[in-house]
């Protein structure tokens, strides 16, 4: 049976064109050609300003646009075939795009960006979202430039956000991460990241593509990877990020991708984080947090509320997960009113890692596992708000590195719990 | 053998620069000379040139090579007698060789009797014949063209006590043109030159000839109507001779200096050149495509001379800031090796005597509509020696030999007008034309075949040039056509194998033939024509439909 690839003729024609780059951006996209068009000009600015004699590469992955997503990212391509063109550029630029099967996966479109990056012999790899509006030329530079200069392999972001907004990074995804893989990255899930061609092939190696993990979650696992490959790591301050409104059922989605696939990762990398060995930072080009003043929408009651009813209605399911303690503790919160709840850093921890324990042993579906978290999270989220609500930068980044340190102290339980000890 | 009489030849030439002080010495003394050139015309025949172009061989103070003229109607001594010359010159025509002189329009040097004279008082007849000045105010901001020796294009004259214009070295006074004694002098001079049998002027400068406040003093209407005005003597009282301009301007302000096929025969051009380096280094056709696609056409009876080196530095001039800066890198790392605005260094060390990439560049020349000059040694692979003052480092002694002095002269080492190359790589005990000439497959060997393989079609002198666009933007490809030939050139740009799909629905059914080894290749069809391509490797398809 012939070895599936990710590769279509035609656009592996279209990269036979382009031959070995020095640089490739890779831009995934799926109906976006509202930004699009903005990111992928602000790509091209940054190539030119930043990189104008490296030989570079735009890879547009898409997973079936008919907003015409496609054709706006080939618009950006710099050659002589548009004769008297008016963007002066030392060489060619190609702007190539291929649809992907399968229906629109992030995953996938980081999968067939890599494998064009290997095919192309790309020393120096970006990924840009399609919707980073905020984008100026000079993020180009600040993501490659750790690579194409000081070879570093993975370089993620640092992004100035709204206090409120990366709620799931701040409660759980970075401190959760920090701990258990002992890197300090504020943006474990990065959605603008720059890596190494070394990194890219390491990747694609890996055994996750044909799993779950693969599908849904390859940028939390690309962070994870690196770290445990033993790969170089850095992280470079961007600027502001647009904030993004999701819908509430997005929320589970994201769940699934950065939470289901951090639980996944531990089964494959017991040998890097079964330790208890302290966090270290990572290089930091620029600040390494940052707070916006843009005012942001936020509705804690709601949060409380979608808590509460969690809490009563997955009864049944938390029984399986939690432990006694945790979950009598939990019911206990939620019974009181608002204003008076608090999810308290160390009970949050307890239940992150008892859900990471019962992940591990699959004590029910492990999607239902992860799902069950949601629920929870907003407590969590709840409480962060209503703590931070005037909090100011310095007292925010003290509150999340408290989280991260009670993280870090109860590590040795999800030890004991992962071999059975506990 | 007698020359050709068409009035166009200079559309089917392969000119070969030389200067004659490097090229062969006869007489012992350490520099080249006419008897010496005149022995090596077998050679050149041989290599299949049909014109040769000679830098400057008046006399002179030899201040810059002998562009600084002290009398345009003689030789330098060290260079032989007006019948060496003489001599030369019909067993040049013998040969089917025509010849072409450089002709200094622009300036002359100060030890020129003309100048001695015009300085020595504000009075004296030829007073006017310079461009003289109270103050070194006029024509502000006129670019200096000899940036690292020359702050201003006023010279303080001490014995007359004013400023001269100079565009050039301080010791090159500009003449004035818009004396007509000037005018009728320098027509006086070619006309002496044309009625020996010279065949072509390569005129000097040109865009320089007069100036004009408040412009730039280049490329002005009043220097155009002084070339059209030679331009009508020539046709009339010499037919079938030829202007060639050296004429370092943009694609645009280059254009006018053939007027409407009655001013230059031909001008170099200029701003190809340095981008042909550029592609090659870029492995990008892109510089090579955009500098054609601005490159406006011109008369039917005009022709672009096309060159890869020559006797100067490898100019940056007409090149963006961010290019020049891309070339400095890529090809003069080392300071010393650059020069004005420029890279002095001969074509071979410029391609780390890369023998694939000199075949490229040279098919490159050869294919591109224009007339190729190849200048001296290059055809051998010559080095350059940076180490030598101005651009004397790429004017070293032509390398006969392995033997004494390279078989350049009979004269004590110590005694040559210029030290030869004597490294392992470039020496001429390592590089020389005798040991080339063995060899069927040697750089020698391989330029004589190109050159006539060149020759066979008129295609490539006189045709029209469509370029392809493949998507492979590493692949330089066009089509040229000339009556019922159809020539197709592919040239791949990288150092690596390249896959390219040309469309060539156009020309469907021919079968293309391969020029050099006359193989067949597959029969256009509908579908794309895929070509595999070896590093720098590059085919000239002739289409023929059978």
């Amino acid at each position: 049976m012939p070895e599936e690839t990710i590769l279509t003729d035609d656009f592996l024609r279209e990269l036979i064109n382009v031959g070995e780059v020095d640089i490739l951006i890779g831009v995934p996209t799926y109906n976006d050609a509202k930004t699009v068009g903005q990111v992928v000009q602000a790509i091209r600015a940054g190539l030119l300003k930043y990189f104008p004699r490296q030989r570079a590469v735009i890879v547009n992955a898409d997973g079936g646009s008919r907003d015409g997503s496609q054709e706006l990212v080939r618009a950006a391509s710099i050659s002589d075939l548009q004769h008297a063109s008016h963007v002066y550029a030392l060489r060619t630029l190609h702007c190539v795009s291929t649809e992907y099967s399968g229906g629109p996966s992030s995953s996938v479109a980081l999968h067939t960006i890599l494998a064009a990056a290997e095919l192309l012999q790309a020393s120096s790899c970006a990924v840009v979202a399609p919707d980073s509006t905020n984008i100026e030329p000079g993020w180009i530079e600040s993501l490659l430039r750790p690579v194409t200069r000081d070879g570093f392999d993975l370089v993620t972001p640092v992004y100035r956000r709204h206090k409120f907004d990366g709620l799931l990074i701040r409660n759980l995804l970075y401190p959760m991460n920090r701990a258990l893989y002992l890197r300090r990255v504020r943006e474990p899930y990065p959605l603008d990241f720059a890596f190494s061609g070394r990194l890219a092939t390491h990747f694609l190696g890996q055994d996750l593509w044909s799993q779950e993990a693969g599908r849904i979650g390859a940028e939390i696992y690309l962070t994870i990877s690196a770290i445990a490959g033993g790969f170089r790591l850095a992280q470079s301050f961007l600027g502001p990020r647009a904030h993004v409104e999701y819908a509430a059922s997005d929320l589970v989605v994201a769940m699934r991708r950065s939470v289901g696939v951090l639980f996944w990762s531990l089964e494959q990398n017991g040998s890097v984080w079964q330790t208890q060995a302290q966090s270290q930072p990572i290089p930091t080009i620029g600040p390494d947090h940052e707070l916006s003043a843009e005012p942001l929408r936020v509705n804690p009651k709601r949060l409380h509320e979608m808590f509460v009813r969690g809490v009563a209605e997955l009864e049944p399911v938390l029984k399986s997960i939690l432990s006694q303690a945790t979950l009598a503790e939990l019911q206990r919160a939620a019974s009181l009113p608002e204003e008076d709840f608090r999810y308290s850093d160390e009970l949050w921890v307890r239940t992150a890692y008892e859900f990471a324990s019962a992940y591990h042993k699959a004590v029910i579906s492990r999607d239902h596992i992860v799902q069950a978290l949601v629920p929870l999270y907003r407590g969590k989220a709840h409480t962060f708000l209503l703590e931070n609500r005037d909090a100011s930068s310095e007292e925010v980044e003290s509150n999340v590195e408290r989280l991260c340190v009670t993280f870090e102290r109860r590590k040795p339980s999800l030890l004991e719990m992962w071999d059975g000890r506990k | 053998m007698e020359l050709p009489q068409d009035a166009l030849w200079y559309k089917d030439a392969i000119i070969y620069q030389v200067h004659v002080r490097a090229f062969y010495d006869s007489t012992g003394d350490g520099s080249g000379d006419f008897r010496g050139l005149a022995q090596k015309l077998d050679y050149l025949q041989e290599l299949g040139i049909n014109a040769l172009w000679m830098m400057p061989f008046f006399p002179s103070p030899l201040r810059d090579d002998g562009y600084d003229i002290s009398d345009y109607r003689s030789v330098h001594p060290s260079y032989g007698t007006l019948d060496d010359f003489k001599i030369f010159l019909e067993a040049a025509h013998q040969r089917a060789i025509r010849v072409i002189i450089e002709m200094v329009l622009n300036h002359t040097s100060n030890q020129h009797p003309w100048f001695q004279e015009s300085r020595s008082s504000l009075n004296n007849p030829k007073r006017d014949w310079y461009v003289w000045s109270e103050t070194d105010t006029r024509y502000r901001g006129t670019r200096i063209i000899f940036l690292d020796t020359e702050l201003s294009n006023w010279a303080w004259d001490p014995v007359s006590k004013q400023y001269y214009w100079h565009r050039f070295f301080s010791h090159q006074p500009d003449l004035n043109y818009d004396n007509p004694a000037v005018r009728e002098e320098m027509w006086n001079v070619m006309k002496f030159w044309l009625e020996m049998g010279v065949d072509a002027f390569r005129l000097d400068a040109v865009p320089y000839l007069v100036e004009r406040e408040g412009t730039n003093c280049e490329n002005l209407p009043e220097t155009h109507q002084i070339m059209k005005d030679f331009r009508a003597r020539l046709d009339r009282e010499f037919p079938g001779r030829m202007f060639l301009a050296e004429a370092n301007q943009w694609p645009a302000d280059l254009r006018p200096y053939f007027g409407d096929g009655d001013e230059f025969h031909m001008a170099f051009n200029f701003p190809l050149m340095p981008r042909m380096f550029m592609g090659l280094k870029l492995e990008d056709r892109k510089p090579i495509t955009e500098i054609l696609q601005q490159t406006p056409a011109i008369p039917e009876n005009c022709q672009w001379c096309l060159f890869l080196r020559n006797h100067d530095e490898l100019t940056l001039e007409m090149v963006t800031d961010i290019e020049r800066d891309y070339m400095y890198d890529e090809y003069a790392r080392e300071k010393s090796m650059r020069l004005n605005l420029g890279i002095r260094r001969r074509l071979a060390p410029l391609l780390d005597n890369d023998r694939r990439r000199m075949e490229l560049m040279n098919g490159i020349l050869m294919s591109l509509p224009g007339t190729p000059i190849i200048y001296y040694g290059d055809e051998i692979g010559m080095g350059d020696n940076v180490n030598l003052g101005d651009r004397n480092g790429v004017r070293t002694p032509m390398q006969w030999d392995g033997g004494w002095n390279g078989g350049f002269s009979a004269a004590d080492p110590e005694a040559l007008y210029s030290p030869l190359m004597l490294n392992p790589v470039y020496g001429y005990q390592a590089v020389n034309v005798q040991s080339q000439k063995r060899f069927e497959h040697s750089l020698l060997s391989w330029t004589k075949r190109i050159i006539k393989a060149r020759k066979s079609l008129p295609v490539f002198g006189r045709g029209t040039i469509e370029f392809l666009y493949p998507a492979n933007h590493r692949v330089l490809a066009y089509v040229r056509q000339f009556g019922k030939d159809t020539i197709l050139v592919v040239n791949n740009l990288s150092n690596s194998a390249q896959a390219v799909e040309l469309d060539l629905r156009p020309y469907k059914g021919n079968i293309l033939i391969e020029m050099f080894g006359r193989n067949p290749f597959p029969r256009i069809g509908d579908l794309p024509y895929l070509l595999t391509m070896g590093p720098y490797q590059f085919y000239w398809f002739r289409l023929r439909r059978i």
